[in-house]
């Protein structure tokens, strides 16, 4: 205490010598919010080469072994037998698209329509289903960790493209997908050619995303790693559009009942599995596979299990498989 | 005329000084100014000291404790909402009370900070303004991730990503801006308080200086050996003198034992928590965002080498046993730790992500909670350590001002009566 008082005493008479310090009022600054946006979005300056229009033979695929081997016998020294001695089929797969890949909160698990193609490939290798390592994996990285050998298959909303077919090998197609376009309810946005200066996502990586970048209306291309990092900026006004293929984008719609899917299909997206190349046994026998699901209902039920509810209509017949022997 | 009176009287003065009484009369006017003056300055470098060692107990030692307290509960809420995030809809009870208390550590610990700083230094951009901008921010994400969660909607799980991304891109830098801010605080105010006192020394000697002078020209013009108030004043010259420099020497062994078995130990245990915190981080993110599962765990093995070395830096600058035996629990724990993480990771690169996920919630998160607790346990003994050293450090210094101010007048009321009794002799 008294040590506060001399303080204070030599404090008044360093002031009496120093003269009273001008006082300066303090402003409040008028600040703006920093909005937060998902890791790694980002304005696409330099937009992906657009994807290569056309080549011979985009959707023939390798025609299936005739017949099929059985379960757990897998021709010696074949790419199956090679995955059966490995003991699981190591599929990459999304799991942020709604009920075609995705990670149910519930119960932790990867599930929905790519899913189950999976789960009939590790059938058919090892007569049990649940033989299998789903990899969770973007878009970006599909190609990469095919060509790494890290995964063994791809059922991850990947379309047929000439681009891909120069670095993977495809199946047939498994499903008919159309890129279409995604707004909130209440958008003006009626199709591709209201999009000029909005914002539009798709994922880093992805055909939609090529699309949207090299749409006449000039829209500005939005990437994201994964696609419901699309629904959340959607969610958050920090895009005007989400365009992308129907499945997914009606998988958001059913998270969000202010969204609808709006105007003509931009383009066709047919689905393959896509696998390593120079590995045509293998293309082969999960042609064969794609067969004998898409025959036997397995394919129609997996349909109606996980996008019946989301797209409007009865189950369409599954897509025809076009071969090249 | 008015020059020749100016003139005459300089000449009379010049003369007066000349004589004894002129020259008895001139060290008493020097002696209590350089008495009074010396007594000011000294007092003033011993309030500056005292002034440090006060910031130290109450301002930068507090803060720099705020700071690395934000980090901490941020960078656990993260942790813990995410791990929330794997263990389904449902989250536990006791994980969202983890979640709550950690965001309400990080916000009252920010409005300590906050408190501290001057209204005009919180300007936009700085860590300050960053933090309390972007922490509700934060926090709204999250509940969002939560809500859609709680339905079973897969963009739960990207909301928890963007506000993860918001947390490590934007708050935690900015905590850590902070910590580093408070931390170099309280090392300016180590060196103000136990700077050597040298002010202290110059003008207790020069107030011996002067009192020794008077004494001996004294003795010549007067042939008297002894004046007892020139003497009296002397002695108290010499107290002052030792007073201060003995309470100097103290502080300033105070303020290093402070360093040495305090702040210098607590810098590193703190940032071995902040490397196992981002590590449990890096862990959690790998199984809920395996895409980028492998720049996590590429930077899990960087943060946790780190973790290595600075776990060993703090064993090898332990002063105490008891901070000592933490430091050799902490580094048991993280191999501990290691090992469940191993198998965590094992589990998840063979596609098992269910049992990845219960290894995360069990074995790996109560190792990691093993060796916070342990480092926390040796910050707290370190932080201890700190205060104790700083209050002694106080108490050393404790009505020194006073006492110099009492000394100085001393000195000063003894020089005057000494020469007094002889001035009065010419009379």
């Amino acid at each position: 205490m008294t040590r506060r008082a001399t303080a204070g005493l030599l404090a008044v008479f360093a002031f009496a010598l120093a003269g009273c310090a001008p006082v300066s009022g303090t402003t409040i600054p008028q600040v703006s919010a920093d909005v937060p946006a998902p890791a790694g979005a980002a304005e696409v300056t330099s937009p992906p080469p657009a994807p290569v229009q056309s080549c011979p033979n985009l959707l023939a695929s390798r025609r299936p072994p005739s017949p099929m081997p059985a379960p757990g016998q897998m021709p010696a020294g074949s790419t199956m037998a090679k995955i059966v001695q490995y003991g699981k089929l190591r599929v990459g797969v999304d799991q942020n698209t709604y009920n075609v890949g995705f990670r149910d909160p519930l119960n932790g698990r990867i599930q929905g329509f790519d899913i189950d193609m999976a789960h009939a490939i590790a059938k058919a290798l090892f007569g049990d289903p649940d033989k299998i390592e789903l990899h969770a994996i973007t878009s970006a990285q599909r190609i990469p960790m095919l060509q790494s050998g890290e995964i063994d298959i791809v059922v991850r909303t990947m379309s047929i493209t000439c681009d891909r077919l120069q670095q993977v090998d495809f199946s047939a197609v498994y499903y008919d997908a159309k890129q279409r376009i995604l707004v909130k309810t209440n958008s003006a946005i009626q199709g591709a050619a209201d999009l000029g200066g909005k914002r539009v996502c798709a994922t880093n990586g992805s055909t939609s995303l090529s699309r949207i970048a090299a749409l006449a209306a000039k829209p500005v291309a939005i990437g994201v790693p994964d696609w419901t990092d699309c629904l959340v900026m959607l969610q958050q006004g920090q895009v005007d559009a989400v365009s992308t293929d129907d499945v997914i984008l009606a998988g958001m719609a059913a998270q969000d009942p202010y969204t609808r899917v709006v105007g003509d299909p931009l383009a066709d997206e047919p689905y393959g599995i896509a696998i390593p190349q120079h590995k045509e046994d293998f293309v082969r026998f999960v042609n064969g596979v794609l067969a004998e699901i898409e025959a036997d209902g397995t394919w129609t039920a997996a349909y109606q299990r996980w996008l019946g509810s989301l797209l409007p209509g009865a189950a369409p017949a599954p897509p025809a498989p076009q071969y090249r022997d | 005329m008015t020059a020749t009176t100016a003139e005459r009287r300089v000449r009379e003065f010049t003369t007066l000084a000349r004589t004894t009484p002129g020259i008895l009369g001139g060290f008493a006017v020097a002696l209590v100014a350089v008495a009074l003056l010396a007594g000011a300055f000294s007092g003033l470098s011993v309030q500056s000291r005292a002034q440090a060692l006060d910031d130290l107990a109450t301002r930068s030692g507090p803060l720099s404790v705020a700071a690395q307290e934000i980090y901490r509960s941020l960078s656990d809420a993260d942790a813990t909402a995410t791990g929330a995030l794997l263990s389904g809809g449902l989250e536990p009870a006791e994980t969202r009370k983890r979640y709550e208390d950690d965001i309400a550590q990080a916000t009252t610990a920010l409005a300590i900070a906050v408190a501290a700083e001057e209204p005009a230094d919180i300007t936009p951009g700085s860590a300050l303004a960053t933090l309390s901008q972007q922490l509700p921010q934060y926090a709204g994400v999250v509940e969002t991730a939560r809500a859609n969660n709680r339905q079973g909607l897969p963009v739960g799980g990207s909301y928890q990503g963007e506000a993860t991304h918001l947390l490590r891109a934007t708050l935690l830098p900015a905590a850590q801006e902070l910590y580093r801010a408070e931390a170099g605080r309280v090392d300016t105010d180590q060196d103000r308080a136990g700077a050597f006192p040298v002010v202290e020394l110059l003008l207790g000697l020069l107030v011996l200086g002067a009192l020794v002078a008077a004494q001996v020209v004294l003795r010549r013009r007067t042939n008297r050996v002894f004046n007892l108030g020139l003497l009296a004043a002397t002695a108290a010259g010499l107290v002052w003198l030792v007073w201060t420099l003995t309470a100097g020497f103290v502080v300033m062994a105070d303020v290093g034992d402070s360093r040495t078995q305090g702040s210098a130990q607590v810098d590193v245990l703190a940032q071995a928590r902040i490397s196992t915190l981002a590590a449990r981080a890096d862990e959690t993110l790998t199984l809920v965002n395996p895409g980028n599962g492998k720049s996590y765990q590429d930077d899990y093995v960087t943060v946790s080498r780190k973790l290595g070395t600075l776990l060993a830096t703090a064993g090898s600058l332990a002063t105490s046993q008891d901070v000592q035996a933490k430091i050799d629990a902490a580094k048991a724990d993280s191999t501990a730790w290691a090992n469940a993480h191993d198998a965590l990771r094992k589990a998840d690169d063979g596609g098992d992500h269910g049992k990845a996920v219960a290894l995360a919630l069990g074995d790996a998160g109560a190792t990691f909670d093993r060796v916070d607790a342990d480092l926390q346990g040796a910050i707290e003994q370190t932080r201890q350590a700190f205060s104790a050293n700083v209050s002694a450090a106080e108490g050393a210094l404790a009505g020194t001002v006073v006492g110099v101010s009492v000394l100085a007048v001393l000195v000063a009321v003894g020089s005057v009566a000494g020469i007094w009794r002889r001035l009065k002799e010419y009379r």
